[in-house]
């Protein structure tokens, strides 16, 4: 029996398409109050005074500010952030105070009759301007993080190459418009606090609650309830509404549901880092790429959240896919008055990769090289050494991915072509080369220890309790193939507890493309733990399988819990940022074909080719799913996506106008799944998924339209007006 | 607006056209405030923007989707018309349409998506007067005219007559838009639609240009033009129409129709896109109408 590589029917699927699956706007509870959060109107300031509108009637709803709460701090990397202001106001659409009313319609009404008297501050939203520190946005020097990766002597190599090119890139932010806006509903009783909400890390807000109301493990439960989507974006940000929801909670002894409406969630969630790239690179005239030097600039936003992490995933995947003698790579990333930036799939990666990418697309244009020969010739296979000095020891997919895409996609004869023009439309066609470290970065899992538990049930049925939480990616049924092939069970019988940080071990946060290869090897190692046992009192007692398990039970032997078995060769060095990066990568190839109208600069994206080693595909439709959706989101902050601010404010946080790619506009993809097995993988060598299909789209596509049009695109995005201002300044020059 | 807010209206469903007029006279008269509900694909989208807060500021909501006065597609002659109530897709599925009008079932199928064009009506898009109006960019290729009624009687107005300012016309608080006639164009004339938005489906126009032509020895007979999202009504391009009505086609010259364009725009930026670009489009849209109608 194998359910491992087969695309079972997922398990959460007919919940969701006959609308019983229950998502936190879908409960309630007795007593209930609806919450509501007052953000500050101005980017930066100090907050003087709050006014309560006398005569409004303010009987039946509470209200909290800043002086409600016990530790106002947002508990993660830095305690930087308080959970409402109370004196500094570091960006527009800030929380400064919370209202809760039983009457929806009165909570709105009282919303409108508190006002702020805020003395405003000079505000930054230019990171360079930060950098130079032409205001202190964040003491204090406005620098969230730094790091820099050396490895030979870029800067002497650089000097004696024979082509050196260098450039500029850069790209915006995105938001994750995950289909369910934020949303908890949250209480206190005589065991404590507890939160029920759209949530990708349950633990993360344990945390954060723990912190803020001085309170113990024991006292904080958190349940995942049915999530709709998330993209990193409910990675950190699910704290800050749990925490306001408590307050309210706390102070009106009621539950109190808080649902974000879009608008509100746009404006005031997470969003990707922008950032801006400079490289340079030296190579062979017959394009062998010796040396590079990278610096990165990355916009935190007002506070520090993820952002050192998401600058470190960003440097660690900046040198690209290719072998380097000598590598130079420094990143910084600082403080503006933008709501902070966070967790987005892809964490970092995407920036980097979009500057790599684009940048050798302009070497090889130097060269007259085919970029995908150059690109293809310099990739790293087995035996080559990262940026980080990281020797690859195995599952380098690679070479069959650029094998697999040219094929598919035709590129050798569309490259050779040129653009094809017809009329008043051009076609091209594109190619990117990339690889995502899967798992934690360099020590991560070390530290974190991620734990799984399995239980067997009476009956013959299995239990999985994880943390790890499915947001619609699938973990719910790929976790059920690996535990029932370890197990030799029907997936029938085994089924998924609803992750509650009282009831699931901590096996980690739901990101970094960990879930399947570290948290789904836990499973399957606890699995096979619980297979040794039942098969070893059957062996004592000669009892069947099914009496066997029940034995197991009615002894209390039928949980095994297991602890990630952090592969033991690996290095790293925090200090120095060498050794082993990530335990291992995932591969890709896209291969992007469009045609741009030349009258109205819109790009059509008429076929699109993935090819991605994922190791082992454990559940090839999800797996395809995750590559398709991650490439359309990659186009959609290529050719469509934009915040546009003004003053620290977002004017188009609706989804009519913060605009991402429909059905109509997704092109028809190919996708191909290459497995080139990791030796420590689940079900056979998987690897993961969830973030490499975010980084190679945006290069595709850019590099599509340059053969197409000739307009080379540094930045993102490429909308048409864009293409149509670049073209025209081209024209001027 | 969220479902508790949308309680603050009460809502009427009056069996009548005569008795719409009335209610909309009566409460006209006493200065209180009156939204016709036909599709509510815009009024739902403008209260959720600006919500009412008590039931005082929120306008009474006169259900007219259903009337059958301001049902249905009919022709007579070369003479169609439309009623107000006439939703996009009865708009595609209509054969006469289809076969003598196929700017409208093609401008139609860009409006949102389908849902949208199954409760959206032209009645509608043109009430609310905005420039981005795609329904009313392709009535006004048509040179189509809007009868209007209240207590006071009907009344009939040429489309280009219509428009008083951004989102503001003629058409009094007490009265009903209750459809449109065009005039068919004839047998193998030209109709040009094309919508520039934001992506393919669920877009508002950045740009879009309705066309509708008739040539006769070489000679254009019938121009109408309307372009959606570069002023602040509905643009007819008026300047364009001039330069190339009866005249032979092939001495209307490229840079000729870009200068006329340009008289004729005025876009601007905001956030779908530039006053530049739109600019840019208007003209690209206006030769390629040209260049298509001359390669006939
Ligand atoms: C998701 C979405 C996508 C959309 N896409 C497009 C698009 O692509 N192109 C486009 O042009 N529009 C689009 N719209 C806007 C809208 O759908 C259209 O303008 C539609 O035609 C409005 O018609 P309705 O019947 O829904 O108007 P309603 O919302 O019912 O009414 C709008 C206004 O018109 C008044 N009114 C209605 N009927 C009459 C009448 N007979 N007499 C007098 N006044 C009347 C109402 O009182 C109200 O003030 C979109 C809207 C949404 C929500």
């Amino acid at each position: 029996m194998s359910n491992v590589g087969t695309s079972v029917p997922r398990t959460d699927g007919p919940s969701k398409v006959v609308g019983t699956a229950k998502y936190v706007d879908d409960l309630s509870m007795p007593g209930m109050l609806h919450g509501a959060t007052l953000r500050s109107p101005v980017a930066r300031g100090i907050l003087k005074r709050i006014v309560k509108d006398p005569a409004f009637d303010w009987t039946g709803i509470t209200f909290v500010d800043a002086t409600d709460v016990p530790v106002n701090v947002v508990a993660l990397i830095q305690d930087d952030q308080p959970v409402l202001a109370s004196h500094e106001i570091r960006h527009r659409y800030e929380p400064l105070a919370l209202i809760a009313c039983d009457d929806a319609l009165r909570l709105a009404r009282a919303a409108r009759h508190v006002t702020f008297e805020i003395e405003p501050l000079p505000a930054i939203f230019d990171p360079r301007a930060s950098f130079e520190r032409r205001e202190i946005v964040a003491p204090p020097d406005n620098v969230f993080g730094r790091y820099r990766i050396t490895k030979g002597d870029a800067e002497a190599a650089l000097a004696s190459c024979e082509v050196v090119v260098s450039g500029t890139y850069s790209v915006h932010h995105q938001e994750q418009l995950y289909i369910e806006p934020q949303g908890v509903i949250a209480w206190f009783d005589e065991r404590g606090a507890h939160v029920h909400g759209s949530i990708q890390c349950p633990y993360y807000v344990q945390k954060g609650v723990k912190k803020t109301f001085v309170l113990t493990e024991s006292d904080v439960d958190v349940v995942q309830t049915v999530t709709g989507g998330g993209f990193g974006g409910k990675e950190e940000y699910p704290t800050v509404i749990s925490l306001h929801a408590l307050l309210l909670a706390k102070k009106s002894r009621r539950p109190v549901k808080m649902i974000y409406d879009r608008q509100e969630d746009i404006e005031a969630t997470t969003k990707r880092h922008p950032a801006e790239i400079g490289i340079v690179t030296g190579c062979d005239r017959d394009g062998t790429l010796r040396a590079i030097s990278i610096h990165v600039l990355m916009d935190g936003g007002a506070y520090v959240t993820l952002t050192p992490v998401v600058l470190s995933r960003g440097i660690l995947h900046a040198a690209g896919a290719y072998r380097w003698e000598h590598v130079l790579a420094e990143a910084v990333a600082v403080a503006t008055n933008t709501p902070p930036n966070g967790a987005f799939r892809g964490f970092g990666a995407p920036q980097t990769i979009w500057a790599v990418e684009r940048h050798l697309d302009k070497v090889a244009r130097q060269l007259g090289m085919d970029p995908l020969v150059l690109k293809s010739n310099n990739v790293l296979r087995v035996g080559d050494t990262t940026a980080t000095s990281q020797t690859l020891k195995e599952s380098v997919g690679i070479g069959e991915c650029i094998e697999k895409a040219r094929t598919a996609s035709d590129w050798d004869r569309k490259r050779a072509l040129g653009p094809v023009v017809q009329g008043r439309k051009a076609r091209g066609i594109g190619a990117c080369v990339f690889m995502h470290g899967a798992g934690f970065t360099g020590s991560g899992e070390r530290r974190l220890k991620g734990r799984v538990a399995l239980d067997l049930l009476l009956g013959g049925r299995v239990r999985i309790r994880t943390a790890s939480t499915d947001i619609g990616q699938g973990t719910e049924t790929v976790f059920s193939q690996i535990a029932a092939d370890a197990l030799g069970l029907p997936m029938s019988q085994v089924e998924f507890l609803q992750p509650s940080t009282a009831r699931v071990p901590d096996s980690g946060p739901t990101v970094a493309s960990r879930t399947v290869m570290v948290v789904g090897s836990i499973v399957e190692a606890a699995a096979r733990e619980l297979k040794e046992r039942i098969d070893a009192e059957q062996a004592a007692t000669g009892l069947d399988r099914r009496r066997a398990m029940d034995a197991l039970v009615f002894r209390a032997m039928g949980t095994a819990e297991h602890v990630y078995d952090t592969p033991r060769d690996l290095e790293w060095d925090d200090a120095t940022y060498r050794g082993d990066a990530y335990p291992v990568y995932g591969w890709g190839c896209d291969i992007a074909e469009v045609e741009v109208d030349l009258d109205t600069f819109e790009t059509k994206v008429l076929g699109f080719w993935a090819a991605a080693d994922v190791g082992k595909a454990i559940h090839p439709t999800h797996c395809k799913g995750q590559i398709e959706g991650g490439t359309l989101q990659a186009i959609g902050w290529a050719l469509h996506e934009q915040i546009v601010w003004k003053d620290g404010a977002i004017l188009n946080g609706r989804m009519t106008n913060y605009i991402v790619p429909t059905s109509l506009d997704a092109p028809p993809f190919t996708t191909l799944l290459v497995e080139a097995p990791y030796s420590r993988g689940p079900g056979g060598g998987a690897k993961g998924i969830g973030e490499l299909p975010m980084d190679g789209g945006a290069p595709a596509i850019a590099a599509a339209i340059e053969h197409a049009t000739g307009i080379s695109m540094d930045n993102l995005p490429c909308l048409p007006e864009d293409l149509f201002e670049r073209a025209r300044k081209g024209r001027a020059a | 607006m969220s479902l508790p807010e949308l309680s603050l209206h009460g809502l009427e469903r009056p069996d009548s056209l005569g008795s719409v007029c009335e209610r909309l006279a009566e409460r006209a008269a006493r200065g209180e405030k009156t939204v016709l509900l036909a599709g509510g694909t815009d009024w739902f989208v403008e209260r959720h923007v600006a919500p009412a807060t008590d039931g005082s500021e929120a306008e009474l909501v006169l259900d007219v989707s259903r009337l059958p006065e301001l049902r249905g597609i009919s022709a007579s002659g070369d003479t169609l018309w439309i009623g107000a109530a006439t939703t996009y897709l009865e708009l595609r599925r209509h054969p006469v349409v289809a076969a003598r009008v196929p700017l409208l079932p093609a401008m139609s199928k860009d409006v949102g998506a389908v849902q949208i064009q199954a409760r959206g009506t032209l009645g509608g898009n043109l009430a609310t007067a905005s420039p981005a109006a795609d329904g009313v960019g392709a009535l006004a290729a048509l040179d189509a005219t809007v009868h209007l009624l209240s207590v006071r009687g009907p009344r009939s107005i040429a489309i280009s007559d219509y428009f008083t300012g951004y989102k503001r016309s003629v058409r009094a608080a007490d009265e009903v838009i209750t459809g449109f006639t065009v005039q068919m164009p004839g047998e193998g004339s030209f109709q040009y639609w094309r919508k520039v938005g934001t992506r393919l489906a669920q877009a508002i126009s950045k740009v879009a240009l309705a066309g509708v032509a008739e040539v006769s020895d070489g000679q254009v007979t019938r121009l109408g033009l309307g372009m959606v999202s570069v002023a602040p009504t509905t643009a007819f391009l008026p300047t364009v129409r001039a330069l190339a009505l009866r005249r032979p086609l092939d001495r209307i010259a490229d840079s000729a129709l870009d200068a006329a364009t340009q008289a004729d725009v005025s876009p601007i930026d905001d956030v779908r896109s530039t006053g530049d670009y739109r600019r840019h489009v208007s003209g690209a849209l206006v030769r390629e109408f040209f260049r298509t109608l001359r390669s006939r």
